[in-house]
């Protein structure tokens, strides 16, 4: 106990102990489910409490689609360690599977919606088998071949109305977008929180934190990575396919938009990629900040988005969940580990 | 259990030695890394790999599994010929691994990690989708009580000393039971104090748990005590075999690791 005291000397370890915010991480794990249906309701609330369509709805129902498009770049990004600049072409894929199937074929919005999530997996499952085969700096850069050919190829088709894109009128109202962006959101937490005390899950970041290794312990990683992608996509092509009825109006500029792919990427990252809530809250955080200064100061954005990139990467690489954890189990592992470590001579150093 | 059905997959001496190697051959360029090397471990058995530095002691056991492909040469595992097989397949077949430099999963909690290595259940999707059950998560803990660790279970793995983390991978493998233990200078980097530990570690494994283990090792004190025979290698070639007293006294070891030819 007099070692606790000792070092928990700073401002900010008085204000906020480690072993409080690991106590709130504790309290968090044994009840996920019960925050996750919370949340849920939380979200389903405003509606109901007179919040009309109009802007801030729009803002709302984006910040859950980012949320839905960073948490599912992180099922791969974050929880596998292959991180895609390509997400984005799983969207445009989705957004113009539904275009064409209810434009052109007068297919029902909800079916049109599905058969647009299970396009994006095909296309990831076929496109998956050749870049999951590269890793670090040449999976990046493939991602966004994959994303900017994805981009030329709706360009130079007929089908997809070309450079122009396609115009969707008749719409559902934006409460329908609110409720089915915030219910996408809230399966995908689900399960990505489900899978993430699986096995399932510790494979993926078992992959992640050293891929040969986990080769050599007998997991074939091609099969694990192949599946965490396609899932990946599902949820992808799924918000883009609510997204091109959302907009009213879909072109090859906004369906493939790799400026999204690389905000989505900052957004898991602030909150902390490798966790559940982590890219939630930073895609809620981020498109908020975004929203306010592109309001108050047209334009710079994006200058804005680099900033918040370059000062996380450099000041929390863990994100705001990753590094509160960190902070959490500090004290853990000096009460614990740390004496542990000396009791059994751990420091004594080498001799002959 | 064999499946002696198809005659090109087994071993052709038919025994059932854990594992054995025939005429195993790694080049790199114009470096013959390995040449020609047999060597064969038979259940229950503790057997040392020694030689001077660069003599293709790690670049064996990459043949062995499956990480390189020989150029020339087979192994057969459990009298299975195993040498075109996927790296992860012969894992699964019963081949662990411990690395020369140590390799955990550092971002993942220490639990994590070793409930990661628990076989059972193999990968089916039904055994994906669970949870861990409670007698896994029993199984963690008191490994880690074994290897005394108890308490750092929810930490994560990176934050541990390097001697600790050799500790969690041995006691993954623990979790693992493989039938055959490749370990690449477990005693390497390690203080005095935790290396008696290890040797005990590794002892009571081969003797409760009948745990067969190939090792390689410089500490020479620590591989005459523990193997019961050992194999020398020198620029690739196997130069001796032997009881630790015969390989003590056999002038062509001394030889090698005085650099003479
Ligand atoms: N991937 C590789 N490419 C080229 N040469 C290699 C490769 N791996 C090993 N070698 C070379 O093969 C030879 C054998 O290396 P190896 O690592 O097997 O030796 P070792 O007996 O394990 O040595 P140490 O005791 O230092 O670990 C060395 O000369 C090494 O430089
Ligand atoms: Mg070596």
């Amino acid at each position: 106990m007099s070692a606790e005291s000792e070092s928990n000397s700073g401002l900010l370890r008085s204000l906020v102990p480690p072993d409080q915010v690991d106590r709130l991480f504790g309290v968090c794990g044994a009840h996920g489910w019960k925050l996750l249906a919370a949340s849920a309701v939380v979200g389903a609330l405003p509606p109901l409490l007179g919040l009309q369509q109009g802007y801030y709805m729009t803002v709302i129902s984006e910040m859950f689609l980012f949320a839905i498009l960073a948490l599912s770049w992180d099922i791969v990004g974050g929880q596998t360690g292959y991180p895609s600049f390509g997400n984005m072409a799983f969207f445009g894929i989705g957004a113009y599977t539904t275009a064409i199937l209810i434009k052109d074929f007068a297919i029902s919005f909800p079916v049109a919606m599905v058969v647009a999530g299970l396009v994006a997996v095909a296309f990831a499952a076929v496109i998956g088998a050749v870049v999951l085969r590269l890793r670090g700096h040449y999976f990046a850069i493939a991602t966004l071949g994959v994303l900017l050919a994805a981009q030329q190829i709706s360009r130079n088709l007929d089908i997809t109305g070309g450079a122009s894109g396609k115009i969707l009128l008749e719409v559902p109202s934006g409460t329908v977008f609110y409720y089915l962006f915030l219910g996408v959101l809230v399966v995908e937490m689900g399960v990505v929180y489900y899978l993430s005390n699986t096995r399932f899950g510790f494979i993926l970041n078992a992959i992640r934190d050293d891929e040969e290794k986990a080769t050599a312990m007998g997991f074939n990683t091609t099969y694990y990575k192949t599946a965490a992608w396609m899932l990946a996509s599902l949820f992808t092509g799924v918000a883009g396919g609510a997204y091109s009825l959302f907009n009213t109006f879909i072109d090859p500029q906004t369906a493939y938009n790799g400026a999204w792919n690389v905000e989505l990427i900052a957004m898991a990252l602030l909150g902390g990629s490798g966790t559940v809530a982590g890219p939630v809250i930073g895609a809620f955080g981020l498109h908020t900040v975004i929203e306010v200064v592109e309001t108050a100061f047209v334009g710079w954005q994006l200058v804005l988005l680099g900033i918040v990139v370059i000062v996380t990467v450099i000041g929390f690489p863990e994100g705001a969940v990753g590094t509160l954890r960190e902070y959490a189990s500090e004290m853990e592992y000096y009460k614990r580990g740390g004496m542990a470590a000396t009791d059994s001579g751990e420091e004594v150093s080498a001799d002959e | 259990m064999s499946k002696a059905t198809d005659a090109a997959e087994t071993d052709p001496q038919g025994e059932r030695a854990v594992l054995r190697t025939d005429g195993v051959t790694k080049r790199f360029g114009g470096l013959t890394a390995v040449d020609d090397v047999d060597v064969e471990v038979q259940n229950g058995e503790i057997v040392g790999l020694i030689g001077p530095n660069g003599a293709g002691k790690s670049t064996l056991f990459n043949c062995i599994t499956g990480t390189l492909n020989a150029d020339e040469g087979r192994v057969y595992l459990q009298g299975q010929d195993v040498t075109d097989w996927p790296e992860y397949k012969i894992a699964r077949a019963g081949l662990g691994r411990m690395f020369q430099e140590t390799r955990i999963f550092g971002d993942m909690t220490v639990r994590k990690n070793l409930l990661l290595a628990a076989q059972e259940g193999g990968a089916s999707v039904g055994n994906l989708l669970r949870r861990p059950d409670d007698s896994l998560l029993a199984r963690t803990e008191e490994l880690l009580d074994y290897v005394d660790l108890g308490g750092l279970a929810d930490t994560r793995a990176g934050r541990l000393s390097f001697g600790q983390q050799k500790l969690i991978e041995f006691a993954m493998e623990l979790m693992a039971e493989p039938d055959l233990l490749l370990m690449d200078e477990p005693a390497g980097g390690i203080n005095p104090a935790m290396l008696e530990n290890l040797i005990q570690y590794i002892r009571t494994a081969n003797e409760d748990e009948e745990a067969t283990i190939f090792l390689i090792e410089h500490n020479m004190d620590f591989v005459m005590e523990i193997a019961d025979r050992i194999y020398v290698l020198a620029h690739g070639e196997r130069i001796a075999e032997g009881t630790p007293e015969e390989i003590q006294n056999d002038q062509r070891v001394l030889d090698a690791y005085l650099g003479r030819e």
